[in-house]
């Protein structure tokens, strides 16, 4: 009798990669990391030169334009063999762009060890010569370093290299955007120029008011740019037919060239006639956006919906099929491995990871709420599990009519185990985005800026990953300052939402002068072009140009302040069991002496992530806190401040920086990750975590969460884990959940789970036929289990 | 093999011998091990798990140790200690001399230690649980069994060690439309467990050693009653008058896993027209938890998760068999 179970063949569920794939896949994976020094190079070519002295006395918006106008003429093109989508992101394979106006000047301080770093770069001796010399070249003209580096300001500067309560990314860079490639693919950049013309001709907005200067430099701008957007494009086909006319190319390769160079000749000026072209026309603004800003969380939007009618008209008339399709997608996803940021080690302990997180979104509904969901939804999918790289992000929209097989598709790319794709719950993300002003319309085509930011894609300016906060340290400071004063919990929680609105008020206050150095030292008029509303306003979006404005905050600690106003309720003012006074003394010797004290509340509380109401109700009160106090601000532009939850790697670096918490955390451990529970403290499994985090209220929650879960590969393998996990995201999304992610875990992160139990985020492992916490696990089984992660047995 | 000793761990455990805990003649109030949430390998969809404390047999290879006393039991987690000597300074018997050292005669199982532990090395196995509070505790996951075709799965244990307990526990789940699917190592009495048949769909029933003899050797139970009751209740599902019944055969090397003993069951299973069943591998995580109780580790069964048919195709005769998690219930 033959077996009528079915078999769980994860590989086998996806396509196989084309040769050509496979080539590209291992070229990026066996690249060393570098950084490129053209982009910081051409912008001081340009300053000497006789254009940039004539630029010197330009308007601002003009004066930047014409700088990065010079950036897309001059880079020297490189195509590279076997690629369908041609552009290169820097002069190197994989490198991180430079940006001498932002904060690319942090790797300085590993330029004596950049080849033994944990993400080694390797640079010639010359070159880190010339990176030396253009980092401190850079340094006052930075826009940090025009900012702050004032009298009455330097505090703050120093602040930066601090981050005790909050980090300033913005300081970095805005980047951060979903552009409109809506446009850029349906209609190209031509109707912008013309725009831009028109207007300058007219003299007038589209709406008649007059030009004035400001105006004026704005359209002005957005021409200078686009003629360099255009130079570059043609730069590069000219490099293509070069690359085609090589006797040693292939008759099929040259063909592909070709295709290319005639590809940008093309696009992005005029519309994208194929599929090809289409994502040929994203990847090329994409570059010149990334080229503009800095690299974090350029996306790309609601790619399936954006190149659909491209990819039907060709199926249709028989130019492509899926298979070529899912190639081309393939080719385009490795592009985006191209680049990286560029962090020293001390920053990277708060952006881990190496991410720069390219975002492209799938799935979701249309502006009447009808799911849109597609083939080329799956076939995005399909192309990402042939890569498996560490770009791009990939993001699955969930609404209840949500086809089942996207679903299923998504949970098959998260049992390849690369944390990807993460999911967002439709109803719950758009009522946030309209709760800060949004149309309905505008909410539901929503996409995913970098790792779980919102826009609505190509009508937004969200400076989305503005600043990091350490919330539990509003709390630390708050305990301390209130010391003999807080008599009642209530006082304690009012004191606590004081602190937090101070920290928030000094941080607006820095952003806001960061806000005007933008404004005249780094506008960006390729994200201007790319975003509705800077046309008929004639602004910038640094001016405040773009339909839709924020400046987002994200809170990490989020679940260890929740615990901690727990806990102070209950020992303090519930049980009595020490004055507050006392509690805060113990918590600034750091538990000396008390261990059994601080053990007792680490783990005989109950903690948000259990399903438990009397938890999860200081849950909200900690999160309250902090969206009052970030919803309480406008930035400089107008828009509004919105809050999220989630903490990139900060709560490790701000872990350091803070005391001891009455939730049991000692002093220096690091601090909750985003939306997720204090690590360790779930006990009923991963439907409670995601029950406490969709009971909580999230209607200002405008630019998201992240809510991690971990399992055990052998948890979620095969079809039933499959239909598991799809089935526990709808309940959660059906029940209010607003965004999860899963992990599924490798080795090192048992081997650290085993090293030191407090790290172990309650990790669930499959034991034979039990599920178990690891944590709970004998010694020599825990190393069973780590070999079997490790080597992937079955 | 070949001796008649037992294997398995009928040795008396390590229990105080505190006044009226002796099993009454009615059916006892059961205690409540635990509920595991999130499970997907004991039947369909996404299911919790609720485990009585309480079993007939004493398999030599059990991962469950705690749930053989159908008693309260105290348990100490080395791992967890921070050797804070309260558990000796609160008990009220002087029974604790040291961390995690005990003196069994003079425990009275009032578990202050427990209540005072401030690291949760000290566990109690074994809670009183109300039917109500049961179904409270699983009624926020029943979106999630009904989305995914899961449901409640009874385990242990043997729950039928408390038929009229879990009967009612069944029923009220039915009435709230979930699935309710039981684990059992199949000795239990029939007639008693009717009412809790009825109220179950799914029976995930454990087969073991299929020789009477050498089951008792193993278990310390023979097996006539249980091949008995597997007759009956796959006679009684046939005729629509009972959950459907599914074998699950744990791999254990030596008493099980074994050519001999696959072709045995082969035959019956075909004999009463199973189609199929599962396999489960073994795994000696129960070793930790015996620690946890004092009781040694009976070490004669090693752990050999990734072993394959070592000298035999591992299949029974005439049976489809997969892994946990392939079924197609
Ligand atoms: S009270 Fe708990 S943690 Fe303290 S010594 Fe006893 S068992 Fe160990
Ligand atoms: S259960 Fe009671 S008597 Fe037994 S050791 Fe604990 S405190 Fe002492």
């Amino acid at each position: 009798m033959q077996a009528q179970v079915a078999r769980s063949a994860a590989p086998a569920d996806f396509p196989e990669p084309s040769e050509r794939i496979s080539r590209l896949r291992a070229t990026m994976l066996s690249t060393p990391y570098s950084v490129c020094l053209e982009r910081p190079s051409l912008l001081a070519a340009f300053a000497g030169s006789p254009e940039g002295r004539r630029a010197r006395v330009e308007h601002p918006l003009v004066r930047r334009a014409m700088a990065l106008a010079h950036i897309f003429a001059n880079r020297r093109p490189h195509v590279y063999p076997d690629e369908l989508i041609i552009g290169n992101m820097t002069s190197k394979r994989i490198a991180a762009n430079y940006y001498p106006e932002g904060g690319s000047v942090n790797i300085l301080e590993d330029i004596f060890r950049l080849e033994r770093r944990q993400i080694p770069l390797f640079l010639t001796p010359a070159e880190k010569w010339r990176l030396v010399g253009l980092g401190l070249r850079g340094l006052p003209g930075s826009v940090a370093g025009r900012a702050l580096l004032k009298p009455g300001r330097l505090g703050r500067f120093l602040d930066f290299f601090r981050a005790k309560r909050y980090f300033i990314t913005e300081e970095a860079g805005v980047g951060h955007q979903v552009g409109n490639y809506m446009m850029a693919v349906r209609q190209g950049l031509r109707p912008a120029d013309e725009e831009a013309a028109a207007r300058l001709a007219a003299g007038t907005l589209a709406d008649g008011t007059p030009l004035d200067s400001d105006t004026t430099a704005f359209f002005r701008s957005v021409r200078v740019t686009i003629d360099g957007i255009r130079k570059m494009t043609a730069n590069l086909a000219a490099e293509a037919e070069r690359e085609a006319a090589r006797p040693d190319v292939s008759p099929e390769r040259r063909a592909e060239l070709l295709e290319s160079a005639e590809a940008c000749r093309h696009v992005p000026y005029e519309p994208a006639r194929t599929f090809l072209e289409g994502l040929q026309a994203c990847w090329l603004v994409h570059v010149a956006m990334n080229l503009e800003d800095f690299e974090q969380g350029m996306s790309f939007g609601r790619l399936d919906q954006i190149l659909w009618p491209l990819y039907q008209a060709d199926i249709a008339a028989g130019r492509l099929t899926a298979t070529r399709a899912t190639e081309i997608l393939a080719s385009f996803e490795l592009k985006t491995c191209e680049t990286m940021p560029l962090y020293s080690e001390r920053i990277d302990q708060y952006f881990s990871g190496n991410g720069v997180a390219q975002g492209i979104t799938m799935g979701g509904t249309d502006a009447d709420g009808n799911d849109v969901t597609n083939e080329l939804s799956g076939l995005i999918l399909d192309a990402y599990a042939q890569c498996r790289t560490r770009e791009p992000a990939l993001h699955v929209r969930v609404h209840a009519g949500t086809p089942a097989w996207l679903l299923d598709k998504a949970v098959r790319v998260v049992q390849l185990g690369c944390g990807k794709p993460s999911f967002f719950g439709d109803p719950v993300v758009v009522r946030a985005l309209e709760e800060v002003g949004m149309t309905k319309a505008h909410a539901r085509d929503y996409a995913i800026i970098g790792c779980v930011e919102l826009a609505s894609q190509g009508r937004t300016y969200n400076s989305s990953d503005a600043c990091l906060f350490n919330l539990p340290m509003c709390l630390e400071r708050a305990l301390i300052k209130g010391r003999g004063t807080l008599r009642t919990f209530d006082e304690v929680v009012s004191a606590f939402r004081a602190e937090t609105r101070s920290a928030v008020d000094d941080m607006a206050m820095v952003m806001g002068w960061l806000e005007e150095t933008y404004r005249v030292w780094r506008p960006t008029p390729v994200t201007s072009i790319m975003t509705e509303g800077c046309l008929a306003k004639g602004r910038d979006v640094t001016w405040g140009g773009g339909l839709y404005d924020y400046t987002s905050i994200q809170a990490a600690g989020f679940a260890d302040a929740a615990d901690s106003l727990y806990a102070l309720k209950k020992m303090v003012f519930e049980d009595r069991r020490f004055t507050l006074d006392e509690f805060v003394g113990i918590l600034q010797s750091d538990f000396r002496g008390q261990e059994a004290l601080r053990v007792e509340l680490a783990t005989r509380l109950p903690r948000y992530g259990n399903g438990q109401p009397e938890a999860d109700a200081m849950a909200q009160v900690a999160a309250d806190a902090f969206s009052d106090a970030v919803r309480a601000h406008r930035n400089t532009r107008g828009g509004q401040y919105i809050p999220g939850f989630y903490s990139m790697t900060c709560h490790y670096g701000f872990g350091r920086m803070t005391g001891a918490l009455p939730d049991g955390r000692p002093a220096g451990h690091r601090l909750s990750n985003g939306l997720s529970p204090v690590d360790g403290v779930e006990r009923r499994g991963p439907t409670a975590v995601l029950r406490s985090a969709a009971s909580l209220d999230s209607r200002a929650w405008a630019n998201c969460c992240a809510l991690n879960l971990k399992f055990d590969k052998k948890v979620v393998e095969g079809p039933a884990g499959r239909h598991a996990l799809a089935s526990l995201f709808r309940t959660y999304f059906a029940g209010g959940g607003m965004q999860v992610q899963v992990n599924v875990l490798d080795a090192d992160m048992l081997r650290a789970a085993k090293e030191d139990p407090a790290s172990d985020p309650g990790i669930v492992v499959r034991v034979a036929g039990y599920c178990a916490y690891f944590r709970d696990l004998q010694p020599a089984v825990q190393d069973e289990i780590i070999e079997r992660t490790a080597h992937g047995l079955e | 093999m070949g001796s008649s000793e037992p294997v398995g761990a009928s040795r008396p455990e390590p229990e105080p011998s505190a006044p009226g805990r002796e099993a009454p003649a009615a059916e006892r109030e059961p205690l409540i091990l635990s509920v595991q949430h999130f499970c997907i390998h004991d039947g369909p969809g996404v299911r919790s798990l609720v485990f009585f404390k309480g079993c007939p047999l004493r398999c030599a290879w059990c991962q469950n140790p705690e749930s053989w006393s159908p008693r309260a039991q105290l348990g100490f987690k080395p791992h967890l200690c921070i050797a804070c000597r309260t558990c000796v300074e609160v008990c009220p018997n002087k029974a604790v001399t040291a961390p995690g050292v005990r003196d069994h005669g003079r425990c009275r199982l009032c578990f202050t230690c427990v209540d005072h532990c401030p690291s949760g090395a000290m566990v109690r196995f074994g809670e009183p649980r109300s039917v109500e509070s049961i179904v409270d505790e699983l009624r926020p996951e029943f979106p999630l069994f009904r989305q995914s075709g899961g449901g409640v799965t009874l385990s242990g244990g043997e729950p039928t060690m408390f038929p009229r307990f879990a009967a009612d526990l069944a029923r009220r789940l039915k009435a709230e439309g979930i699935h309710v699917a039981m684990e059992t190592c199949g000795e239990f009495d029939l007639a008693a467990a009717g009412d809790l048949l009825a109220s179950l769909d799914l029976v995930l029933f454990d087969i073991k050693v299929f020789d009477d003899a050498e089951q008792r050797r193993w278990c310390g139970v023979g097996n006539n009653r249980i091949k008995a009751n597997l007759r009956a209740m796959v006679a009684a599902a046939a005729q629509g008058k009972g959950p459907r019944v599914w074998p699950r055969m744990p791999l254990i090397p030596e008493a099980i896993d074994t050519p001999r003993n696959f072709d045995k069951w082969g035959g019956l299973l075909q004999e009463l027209g199973i189609p199929r069943m599962t396999l489960v591998p073994y795994h000696n995580l129960g070793d930790a938890k015996r620690d946890w109780l004092g009781i040694s580790a009976v070490s004669l069964v090693k752990s050999d998760p990734d072993r394959t048919a070592a000298g035999h195709p591992r299949r029974v005769p005439g049976v489809d068999s997969c892994a946990p998690g392939e079924e197609v219930f």
